[in-house]
């Protein structure tokens, strides 16, 4: 279990993240989701260890974590750009970490992990040699092999294009439920963020929204701002598709949700 | 080391290392040419620089190498300029292109100090060129042989300016503009000359400091027309050295250099760039490709004809009398000379130079472009490289003088290799800063997480994935370093000569054979080592795109 007990990060005078507590069951699924500049990344890299807190406490199975440094924490990071070697091929950055921690993951692990991603076919190209997906699978695949307490995942699906999206959302889901893996994915995309977490973390100017699953925040959003920015997108999105589809329109159109927004600003 | 804020040690510590080290071998010794000029013996005071500003010879000086300097940039900036748009919009094959870039650049490999003496045998009495178009109605030294000399120098630089302008120019407008209606002149002017004014200018100043700064050009061909750079050194190392007044006119030597960045600065904002080029080749045209063919042809003739002659006094019994071909003299300018040792001596001194200034750059590049130090630390490298690139190398070399001399550094091997690491910082610092902007931002954090500690992640993962720069870094300091006289005229001792200065004291006794021999042996030198360093990198860009296969 990961908790976040009332972090605060300001730089300067400049608060970044206000306030925020939360609690995030191991084996699930949280995205952190919000208009650019909200603090998502912020909160992420404090997570990680890369960023300092200015107060408040992240504390992982009951361990205080806020003051051990980025490489005792045990999370790990797989960044928007992946960050591979292109030194490097697909396999070689695989087994990185290895070469540092013997007894990461034995050799039968990373077979699996390999097998797992469908990374197989790929193992001896270079890395300008791979597609989006396959460039992030390798990243994935990576940091799985140092078996990772909490996996972060920046923007996993912003690089990537159509069908590959559904098949690395549903690849995560795969992951995190296999090895029992928390992970926390940053991303500025509500249908993204809905339809891939067990819960949704909204951050609003450094502070939280909600907190809560897809179907409360969809049924039950609690404030004008998650009703505007947020559900009001996803439903101009379903008008489409149903328009697309020439089904019947939905009952509640999205036209309504406009309205109250006009009206409440 | 609070005060740096949250970062890895090691960066902090090449942070310190850098600093410390460049305001050792930049700062103190700058500071020792200001103390010289302002400290008299009775504390501060103006009365060197007014001694110094009430002399006749100091004016004349100044103002002759501001108008040799000022026609030579002009001469250059033209001819480079149009050198670079005839490649850009002639139809010429790609081997020619290649062909006329080479010969272009050729004077890059030869240190300035030899041009001056291939000048005089190429338009002197019994030069290649007099024979070829005639008596010169002027005396080769002084002005003529200065502007002529100092042409061939600026040439290069000139052209790769002008050439990297106009690889940002869309020959598509071309075509634009003439359905648009323009007449020659206003096409001209739309399409390569609005569009490159920027680079123009940069060309001009740059080529205008390289002349008024450099050392090698005027000690061989000046004469008795008196410039700056020959003033200086008079005044330094002439029978009645005068320390004060020598600093003096080193500081003058930065005026220019100083003006010289803030135009530069300002006419940054005169370029534009298309940022779509297209990259359909141009159509030929039978008269324009003929008059430009001519030019290079022309061109091309000007420059072999002016450095053969380099080639051919080593190899001939006696220029111009007896040029039948034997290696008797080449065997006697070694018996003669310490060729061998001095040559030997200059090797050592490059490699060291080119060692020591790649480290530095890359740690300093790594500094700016890859911690999260705080910004005053970043500021300060590039100050450090802005700095270096605005002091002359003769300003350097006294400044040096100055500052170590009397100290365990002076004549000594070391004392050379620190000047040209300090002389020239600059260009191989931007290339690493620029490799390390480009490289993916994750990837120490990465390695990191994966275990790795700064040292592995710098040999695993940085280095390899800049590997090519630095090689790119390596070679320009070793050339740079085989070719300079500027610097290191004033701190070379009498066993720490390298070729450079050598040519510099056989001139004082005319072994212009001699001369002419270690201008080959540098020249064959820095043509190997660049074949063999860019080799050497594409044949790891070669093996590391097929050892994945």
């Amino acid at each position: 279990m990961l908790e976040l007990v009332n972090l605060k990060k300001a730089f300067g005078s400049h608060v970044v993240l206000d306030d925020i507590s939360l609690t995030v069951p191991t084996g699930e699924i949280v995205s952190i989701l919000g208009p650019s500049g909200c603090g998502k990344t912020t909160l992420l890299n404090v997570i990680l260890g890369l960023t300092e807190l200015t107060s408040g406490k992240i504390i992982y199975d009951g361990v205080d974590l806020s003051s051990v440094p980025m490489k005792k924490r045990g999370f790990n990071i797989v960044f928007q750009d992946f960050a591979l070697f292109p030194n490097l091929n697909a396999y070689d950055n695989i087994v990185y970490g290895l070469r540092n921690n013997k007894n990461a993951s034995t050799p039968a692990e990373v077979n699996d992990l390999i097998d797992l991603l469908n990374l197989r076919e790929h193992l001896s190209k270079r890395i300008d040699e791979l597609s989006g997906g396959q460039k992030q699978r390798v990243a994935i695949a990576r940091t799985l092999v140092m078996k990772p307490k909490v996996l972060l995942l920046d923007e996993p699906l912003s690089a990537l294009d159509g069908l590959i999206k559904e098949s690395i959302k549903e690849r995560i889901k795969t992951i995190a439920r296999q090895f029992n893996l928390t992970t926390i994915i940053v991303t500025h995309d509500p249908e993204e963020a809905l339809s891939l977490s067990d819960r949704v973390l909204i951050l609003n100017n450094g502070k939280v929204a909600q907190y809560a699953e897809p179907k409360t925040i969809i049924h039950a959003p609690e404030s004008s701002f998650i009703k505007d920015f947020i559900l009001k997108q996803l439903m101009i999105k379903r008008d489409n598709i149903f328009r697309l589809f020439d089904s019947t329109m939905p009952a509640v159109p999205a036209m309504s949700y406009m309205q109250t927004a006009a009206a409440s600003a | 080391m609070q005060f740096l804020g949250r970062e890895r040690p090691e960066l902090k510590l090449s942070f310190l290392l850098c600093a410390l080290f460049l305001a050792l071998i930049l700062a103190y010794p700058l500071f020792s040419i200001l103390r010289l000029a302002f400290i008299g013996e009775q504390g501060f005071t103006l009365s060197y620089i007014t001694d110094a500003l009430t002399r006749d010879s100091f004016y004349t000086a100044f103002l002759n190498s501001f108008k040799v300097s000022a026609l030579v940039a002009l001469l250059a900036t033209a001819i480079g300029f149009f050198a670079a748009y005839g490649l850009s919009f002639c139809a010429f094959k790609n081997k020619t292109r290649s062909l006329i870039e080479v010969v272009l650049l050729l004077p890059l490999f030869l240190p300035s100090i030899t041009y001056g003496f291939a000048v005089i045998y190429s338009f002197g009495r019994q030069g290649l060129i007099t024979r070829a178009i005639g008596q010169l109605p002027f005396s080769i030294y002084g002005f003529a042989g200065l502007v002529i000399a100092g042409v061939i120098y600026t040439l290069p630089p000139a052209f790769m300016i002008m050439q990297n302008s106009f690889a940002y120019v869309d020959r598509n407008f071309v075509t634009v503009s003439k359905v648009m209606g323009d007449g020659l002149l206003r096409q001209f002017y739309q399409t390569a000359l609005r569009p490159t004014l920027g680079s123009l200018v940069s060309a001009f100043i740059l080529a205008f400091f390289l002349n008024f700064t450099d050392f090698g050009i005027p000690t061989s061909i000046a004469g008795r027309y008196d410039v700056i750079a020959t003033r200086l050194y008079a005044t330094m190392m002439g029978a009645v050295p005068d320390f004060n007044n020598g600093s003096v006119i080193a500081l003058s030597m930065l005026i220019p250099s100083i003006i010289s960045v803030v135009i530069l600065r300002r006419c940054s904002r005169l370029n534009f760039r298309y940022n779509k080029i297209s990259k359909e080749p141009p159509a030929p045209n039978r008269l324009r490709d003929t008059c430009f063919g001519t030019f290079y042809a022309l061109l091309s003739l000007l420059l072999i004809g002016v450095f053969a002659i380099i080639f051919i006094v080593p190899f001939v019994k006696s220029w111009p009398y007896q040029a039948y071909f034997t290696l008797d003299t080449i065997r006697r300018v070694f018996a003669e000379n310490d060729i061998a040792g001095t040559y030997i001596n200059s090797l050592g001194v490059a490699a060291a130079s080119a060692l020591c200034g790649t480290a530095l750059c890359y740690l300093a590049g790594m500094v700016n472009a890859r911690s999260k130090l705080p910004g005053w630390c970043k500021a300060l490298m590039d100050i450090f490289a802005m700095v270096t690139n605005i002091v002359p190398g003769m300003v350097l070399g006294v400044g040096f003088l100055f500052a170590f001399s009397g100290t365990a550094l002076a004549n000594t091997f070391a004392i050379l290799v620190l000047a040209n690491v300090v002389h020239f910082f600059t260009t191989p610092y931007l290339m690493a800063q620029q490799a390390f902007s480009k490289m993916n931002a994750g990837f120490e954090t990465t390695a990191a997480l994966m275990g790795d500690t700064w040292f592995q992640t710098l040999r695993r993962v940085v280095i390899p994935n800049s590997f090519g720069t630095i090689l790119q870094m390596f070679s320009y300091l070793f050339v740079n370093s085989m070719v300079t006289i500027s610097a290191i005229v004033f701190l070379v001792g009498a066993y720490t000569q390298v070729t450079t200065s050598k040519i510099k004291e056989l001139q004082y006794f005319e072994k212009f054979d001699a001369i002419f021999t270690l201008s080959v042996l540098i020249f064959i030198t820095n043509v190997a080592v660049k074949l063999l360093i860019d080799g050497y990198g594409a044949y790891q860009r070669h093996r590391q795109n097929h050892s994945a296969k």
